[in-house]
């Protein structure tokens, strides 16, 4: 960060993005990170698409048995329904629904951050404290109060996460723009009349997607991270719904018995979170590389 | 000793038990004058009698003359005068107020005699008194300074948590009763804390544990496993006056939509026996002619084509972790009715939610009662005076009939009547009563005098004046 | 500089009052009557109506939420729904509980967290480095319950079932009466933590190894070991000091899900617990406690940042 008057400065804009995709795939780290993450994915994408054909011979809501019997592959869940067939089943809404909290966060989050370093003065510190004050209140006494208030529905879920997100994201989307601003080029533009809106989207935000690709993942993992958290808690996804979060809460009782239940999606959610975290990882080495330059 | 449930909310109040652990406590610091026993058989305990009037609007209670309270007070007529006043308060009635709205007053007619005069006819009064939540507490009963008969003393209470009482020295059945020095009993909030704490050894039995999980704990050598048969329910309630449910095709229908057999196996892992749509199973009254009923999925959808749905269709069931299996049981109604075209939603709340304001009014929702008979659970129940007529019953002919029955002496011409109304309840009533669960219970194995309760309340109905320790190998 | 922290510390004030306001109106919207929560299924109209009246509960929302605040700045956190006593005497052994736990984990994470962090620092590149980083880049990863589920699963039913997973006390008995009961959860907050602080510890010490005055110091011929301990260890510590105050004030929130876990009989099973019976005072005690916790933590690393910062010192002494 600690290069802002470096003078190549322009022309790196331009390749910014297939530069760090490169950087990154440079990276062994990044190589196991995108095959975790893709192992999992693949899991989520397709189980639902097999189980129709018979795969497992059930759907995620058919009875395999008495409860906890180890019938089957991975024994069967708390209703006596067939654990590899939830598993499946299971995956995919965790993905969507932490995708899509993500993104919402990512979208209220930089939108604020950067409408606040562009503007300045009263409208950028009206939303830098009301961010310190949703950032004094806990991610999950939040969740907890929101959820109870509105019902586990979908939605609610999706953007109380997003909304514990925003102030996180904000603050990194400011103090990068904040960086940019200042440069010539913008400088230039504003000279020109170009809209404001332009000038950001055209100009600014091309300049900031490494640190905002950085916190994309780092949100990406912990969106998975909270969804899963609050179906264990109960309050995320609701029966009958196969999810991987759900599953933990369901078939804890039997940890000692028919592990699998639980093992499954924990591993599934563990291999998950460890594949984004470490291309995140490389994402922002590759991206503090890409600012530093190949000095090294 | 372990047991689920209980929160922050848990008092030692006798007469307001709440919880599991509200019960199992009130029911070893106090006694009421009757008590049912682990056949569900009605005894007495702190009375020695209960007669009636012929004409069943007076009964006569003869105390127990060597009964002291845990201050070492004698237990006489004016306590148990004093308790019943205490509990029917007008301005603060206790739990067992609504059962006893038949009670005009208690005569103290000496120091161990009393008699309850009734404003109604009623012939199964002894069966009101053989409540868990009216044990009998002296004149000046503070619930800060718990005294009551029973055979432990209060020592300590932490809501929510535990609460640790001590050995009655002066208990007055004798006969080294009750064994156990000390009792705790310790609330856990979720099954698998209460199992892991047996598996360590933190504690010594539980109460209530999953019925999934009952053969592999029971595989564990140093375990024992107490199943008891009850006359428990946990159906699903319809409201009979709002639609759909106010037709009783409707009804029908989705009595005849559920597989209780898979009911049973999915929810209960096979430790329950089936429900033909009728409470209170150990009741002398109990209409057995009746024939069981079956999944008929063919006859349902029929009786939903006559009732207006030749397509099917879709309801909302609320559903809430009131009782073990609950939830469980709904996601299994649901499956099994999608096959007769009815498509459930369910809508899970918390507990709290689920008897906050919108109780007595979900159109479609879960219920759970322990083992009663027939009178008492529909004065609760199943008549539009009842503090709890979830399914808004209101049957003129069935209201006729109980009344009848109630006050009927003989008991022949009663269990008629019962198994009369009961006949009604089968072909039009609200609730959906798949089965009869378990209870399950389990113990280290050197705990010994535990016995298979049908009352559905855990460890020998909590019963731990009959619990010893034997030998820990 | 003076004038600095005045500041930060009237914006901490401002955020407490904001975050009060939000928790009180939060709670006001609990599914719910706080009236009929403290009666039960006992509650006769007459009596809810008095209890309402008693409680303030038809005063306009402003006034009730002043006189709520009002009390809050004099240590009353009012009657507690459930068990009908004054929330401060259920609480305050909730609060000891969680503190021994919060406690436990930052004395080990701490220590072990700079230590594994230097050391993977001065070996840079090298296995023990790679080793150190992969680790922790793998524990950051993992929800706090994923990682309780392993060391139960672990240390608890399967494979070495050595230890409790469950917490309990007799009453009156305090949790750390039973250690064995405390390794788990605390554990479990520790493997949270620690990455956090091993990450920040490398990357600033490697930071300091390559500036200018620790080459200095090495040209000059200071031992190497003199040169870690003296003079490039202090220069690291202060930015670490901040993360270890987010992960400090993380764990103040983050203890909920470990507690509801591990059964343990903390602030955040109260909270959960509060919330799931409607019991709004205590709920609004805990959450507005929480975020005191958070928000008082989070001022002390500003300060020290403030404190540390050399370009500070000098503009405050002008």
């Amino acid at each position: 960060m600690s290069v802002i008057d470096s003078p190549q400065l322009v022309e790196r804009e331009v390749e910014a993005p297939p530069g760090l995709l490169r950087r990154l795939i440079r990276q062994r780290q990044a190589k196991i990170g995108v095959a975790l993450t893709a192992a999992v994915v693949l899991i989520a994408l397709f189980g639902p698409l097999v189980l129709p054909w018979g795969a497992t011979g059930y759907t995620s809501t058919e009875f395999a048995g008495r409860p906890f019997k180890p019938e089957g592959l991975f024994g069967t869940d708390n209703l006596g329904r067939d654990v590899l067939t939830r598993f499946l089943d299971g995956g995919l809404r965790l993905l969507m629904f932490a995708a899509l909290a993500t993104l919402l966060g990512m979208i209220i989050g930089g939108l604020s951050g950067m409408a606040a370093a562009y503007r300045g003065g009263i409208v950028d510190s009206a939303i830098m404290r009301s961010n310190d004050v949703l950032l004094a209140l806990p991610q999950l006494v939040f969740a907890l109060l929101a959820i109870t208030v509105l019902g586990p529905q979908s939605w609610v879920l999706v953007t109380v996460i997003a909304i514990t997100h925003a102030p996180r994201i904000a603050r990194v989307t400011r103090s990068a723009t904040v960086a940019v601003v200042t440069e010539d080029f913008i400088r230039a533009s504003e000279m020109y009349a170009v809209p404001k809106w332009k000038i950001l989207v055209q100009d600014v935000l091309p300049n900031i997607t490494g640190p905002l690709m950085v916190e994309l993942g780092l949100r990406m993992t912990y969106s998975i991270g909270a969804l899963a958290s609050l179906s264990f808690l109960g309050l995320g996804m609701q029966p009958p719904t196969a999810d991987w979060g759900l599953m933990i809460n369901e078939n804890r009782i039997a940890l000692a018995i028919q592990p699998w239940g639980v093992i499954l999606p924990v591993l599934a959610i563990a291999v998950l979170t460890v594949g984004t975290n470490l291309i995140t990882d490389s994402l922002a080495r590759a991206s503090a590389n890409l600012n530093v330059g190949e000095s090294k | 000793m372990g047991l689920s449930g209980g929160g922050a909310a848990d008092s030692l109040d006798a007469h307001s038990p709440v919880s599991t652990t509200d019960i199992a406590r009130v029911l070893n610091l106090y006694e009421g004058l009757l008590y049912r026993d682990e056949n569900y058989e009605l005894h007495p305990l702190l009375a020695t009698r209960a007669t009636a009037s012929p004409d069943a609007r007076i009964w006569t209670v003869d105390l127990r003359t060597d009964v002291t309270f845990h201050d070492g007070r004698p237990m006489t007529g004016r306590d148990v005068a004093a308790t019943f006043r205490r509990i029917t308060d007008p301005k603060d009635p206790k739990t067992g107020a609504s059962s006893l709205a038949i009670l005009d007053q208690v005569v103290v007619l000496n120091d161990f005699k009393v008699e309850f005069r009734l404003n109604t006819p009623t012939a199964t009064f002894d069966d009101s008194l053989g409540q868990y939540s009216l044990g009998i507490v002296p004149e000046d009963y503070d619930p800060a300074n718990p005294i009551g008969t029973g055979p432990f003393i209060y020592r300590s209470f932490s809501p929510g948590r535990s609460s640790l009482f001590a050995r009655n020295e002066q208990y007055w059945r004798g006969g080294n009763e009750p064994y156990l020095d000390e009792l705790e009993i310790l609330n856990f909030n979720d099954n698998d804390a209460l199992i892991n704490a047996l598996l360590s050894t933190q504690v010594d039995a539980i109460g209530q544990i999953p019925l999934a999980l009952l053969e592999v704990i029971d595989a564990d050598p140093r375990i024992g496993i107490l199943n008891s048969e009850t006359g428990m329910w946990m159906p699903f309630s319809m409201r009979v006056d709002k639609p759909p449910f106010n037709d009783k095709r409707v009804r029908q229908a989705f009595r005849l939509a559920v597989d209780r057999e898979q009911m049973i196996e999915q929810v209960l892992s096979g430790n329950g026996r089936v429900g033909n749509d009728l409470y209170s199973p150990f009741d002398p009254g109990y209409a057995s002619h009746l024939p069981q009923r079956v999944q008929d999925i063919s006859k349902a959808k029929e009786l939903l084509a006559e009732a207006g749905y030749p397509n099917g269709l879709s309801v909302e069931l609320v559903t809430a972790p009131i009782q073990a299996g609950a939830v469980e049981a709904a996601q299994v109604f649901a499956e099994q009715a999608a096959a007769a075209g009815i498509k459930v939603n369910l809508r899970r709340v918390d507990t709290t939610t689920f008897f906050g304001d919108g109780y007595l009014q979900w159109d479609f929702a879960q219920s759970f009662w322990y083992t009663r008979n027939f009178l008492p659970q529909v004065n609760n129940s199943s008549l539009p005076t009842s503090p709890f007529n979830e399914t808004h019953w209101d049957h003129p002919e069935f209201a006729q009939l109980v009344a009848m029955a109630t006050a009927s002496v003989d008991p022949e011409k009663r269990n008629r009547l019962i198994s009369q109304a009961q006949e009604i309840e089968y072909d039009e009533g609200g609730y959906i009563i798949w089965g009869h669960p378990n209870q399950a219970d389990a113990y280290q194995q050197y705990v010994a005098g535990l016995v298979p309760s049908r009352t559905g309340l855990a460890l020998s109905g909590f019963e731990f004046r009959r619990v010893w320790l034997g030998k820990v190998l | 500089m003076t004038h600095l922290i005045l500041r930060r510390l009237a914006t901490s004030v401002l955020i407490l009052l904001a975050v009060s306001l939000l928790v009180f109106v939060a709670t006001l919207l609990l599914p719910g009557d706080p009236a009929q929560a403290i009666l039960g299924q006992q509650a006769t109209p007459e009596r809810l109506a008095a209890l309402r009246e008693q409680m303030n509960l038809n005063d306009p929302i402003w006034q009730r939420y002043l006189s709520w605040l009002g009390d809050l700045t004099v240590g009353d956190f009012g009657v507690s729904a459930a068990s009908g006593g004054p929330v401060i005497a259920l609480l305050g052994e909730r609060i000891g509980a969680s503190l021994v736990l919060l406690v436990a984990a930052a004395s080990i994470s701490i220590p072990v967290g700079l230590l594994v962090g230097t050391y993977s620092a001065l070996h840079r590149g090298r296995t023990g480095d790679h080793i150190t980083t992969g680790a922790s880049l793998v524990l950051a990863a993992l929800p706090e319950f994923v990682i309780g589920i392993w060391l139960i699963t672990v240390f608890s039913t399967t494979i070495f079932p050595i230890l409790p997973s469950v917490t309990m006390a007799p009453p009156g008995e305090a949790v750390w009466n039973y250690p064995s009961q405390l390794v788990l959860p605390a554990l479990t907050l520790v493997l949270v933590v620690t990455p956090y602080i091993t990450r920040m510890m490398r990357a600033t010490m490697l930071e300091v190894l390559d500036s200018g005055y620790v080459e200095m110091a090495r040209l000059k011929g200071v031992p190497e070991r003199q040169v870690i301990v003296r003079h490039a260890l202090p220069h690291a510590l202060s930015p670490v000091a901040q993360v270890i105050a987010i992960q400090l004030a993380w764990m103040a929130g983050g203890v909920v899900v470990v507690e509801f876990l591990f059964r343990y009989p903390g602030i955040g099973q109260a909270l959960v617990d509060a919330v799931a019976n409607r019991d709004v005072q205590v709920a609004q005690a805990l959450s507005i406690l929480i975020a005191a916790v958070y928000i008082v933590v989070n001022l002390l690393a500003d300060m020290v940042g403030i404190l540390t910062n050399p370009k500070l010192r000098t503009g405050g002494s002008r």
